[in-house]
């Protein structure tokens, strides 16, 4: 039960419905801290089972997103500074993954390898999607400087990535590298994490999304 | 330079010396430091000096021990981490800052320099090469064998400070023996690079090739292969950046300060085959 001890919930009584554009003050729950290479999280023991649909909501967002679970949605700007939400998506699968920074050599591997592997995805049916912290203004460079053909997220203030309980690597110096596979109902059937073999990361889920 | 254009084009004999000459020249202009710094040998002999100094210390503090043994782990131990230790303070004076960085920008300009043009380390003499080392050895090693024989330590601690600091001032001569024609090497050289005593050509090459970020050990390079492997400056990188939001000189685009100049490269190998 090392999940449950790790994680604490704080669920807040008194939340105002979340204004536009404000961070949910929904007290999250602190990820654990995951192993460099290829840790596959299985499902937990959940603390909260129950499809978080619109989890703004209510105000409560507990528990990390785990394989079987929904997760919750989100409404960020891409690289053209268009808003693009998860629920856009529904009916097809989605690959979701959350990188440290643009410009920096791992997440240029692997953006790089998702490019070259598109059409598969594309074969596949999915969706790639990459969200960092970075602002649109440097997803839009990095998406033209490598010619990226998916959209790019900007998590402003990690809100996103805080949510979805990415765990952090090197005690919490570096942001963490994860994958979610979303299979065409919005469920997580998949997480691989791995920060420093990004290649991986397209192998993993290309892996994945040949049996959902 | 336009001198330099032409002779190449020529390519007869007498232009190959007179070449020689203008790229002595254009070197010494382009890295605007005197060919010989002042009292290089004295500061070669004082480092020197404080080495033979604990050195001898650590042999006669083994002797009335009556055991060698552990003096030499230590210095097998100081010779390895004295490998990674100039790789930790190489990808650092590589990736960060520039000139006027305090303390360090000196060091700095004279790697971007060499990066520039690499073979100028094989034509400068070895005083040249070790007294910037060997001068801050002088220094620190009295000053640390003062304090070890103050806290009575045993024969291994003189020895340990005696080979890391040999090591250090050496890693310059090591370098400069990477960057050499096999053929010029002092006997013996070349077999000690190949048996990865010393850090190999092949080995430091790489580091002065795209991407620019491995091989950054210049003692042995025992620890670059480990350090390669596992990503460790990139790791280093990574967490700086992070934390302060500053990029090494590796992730990007080599700026030309730091480019190899290839042509004057070609012009030192022609001249030097000129001679042979």
């Amino acid at each position: 039960m090392a999940f449950a001890a790790t994680t604490v919930c704080r669920p807040s009584l008194l939340l105002s419905p979340r204004a536009r554009g404000q961070p949910p003050r929904a007290l999250l729950c602190t990820p654990s801290t995951s192993a460099f290479r290829g840790a596959v999280t299985a499902a937990p023991p959940a603390l909260l089972t129950a499809p978080r649909r619109r989890a703004a909501s209510t105000g409560i967002v507990c528990g990390k997103v785990s394989k079987g679970s929904v997760p919750p949605s989100f409404t960020l700007k891409d690289q053209d500074g268009k808003t693009v939400s998860l629920s856009k998506f529904k009916g097809k699968p989605v690959v979701v993954y959350f990188y440290p920074a643009d410009e920096t050599p791992g997440c240029t591997k692997q953006a790089c390898a998702f490019r070259d592997s598109y059409e598969k995805f594309k074969k596949a049916g999915a969706e790639v999607i990459g969200i960092s912290g970075d602002d649109a203004a440097s997803h839009k460079a990095f998406a033209k400087k490598y010619r990226l053909p998916f959209t790019l997220l900007s998590d402003e203030g990690n809100r996103v990535r805080k949510e979805w309980g990415v765990p952090s690597d090197l005690f919490g110096t570096l942001p963490g590298r994860q994958t979610y596979v979303l299979d065409n109902k919005g469920v997580v059937q998949y997480i691989y994490n791995n920060q420093f073999q990004p290649e991986k990361h397209i192998g993993e889920t290309l892996k994945i999304l040949q049996s959902i | 330079m336009d001198g330099i254009g032409i002779a190449m084009k020529k390519g007869s004999a007498e232009s190959v010396a007179s070449t020689e000459a203008n790229f002595a020249c254009a070197i010494q202009s382009e890295l605007q430091r005197p060919y010989e710094p002042r009292f290089s040998r004295a500061w070669t002999l004082a480092g020197s000096a404080a080495v033979i100094s604990s050195l001898s210390t650590s042999a006669s503090l083994a002797a009335d021990a009556g055991s060698f043994a552990e003096p030499v782990a230590a210095a097998l131990a100081a010779y390895s981490l004295a490998d990674l230790a100039t790789g930790v303070y190489h990808w650092f004076v590589d990736n960060y800052g520039d000139a006027s960085t305090p303390v360090f920008g000196a060091q700095i300009d004279a790697f971007q320099g060499h990066h520039r043009y690499p073979a100028t380390i094989t034509r400068r003499e070895p005083c040249n090469n070790l007294h910037a080392l060997a001068r801050a050895i002088a220094f620190a090693l009295p000053a640390v064998d003062a304090a070890a024989s103050a806290a009575a330590a045993p024969a291994a601690a003189h020895a340990f400070a005696g080979v890391f600091a040999a090591c250090l001032v050496l890693s310059q001569q090591f370098h400069s023996w990477a960057h050499e024609n096999p053929r010029r090497l002092p006997p013996g050289v070349e077999a000690l690079q190949a048996a990865g005593v010393l850090v190999s050509r092949a080995q430091h090459a790489a580091h002065h090739r795209a991407p620019y970020n491995n091989n950054y050990c210049i003692v042995s390079g025992m620890w670059n292969g480990l350090l390669d492997r596992h990503r460790v400056f990139e790791v280093l990188e990574m967490v700086v950046f992070f934390r302060t939001g500053v990029r090494p000189r590796s992730w990007d685009e080599p700026d030309a300060a730091w480019t190899e100049n290839t042509t004057v490269t070609a012009i030192a190998a022609t001249a030097k085959a000129g001679n042979e």
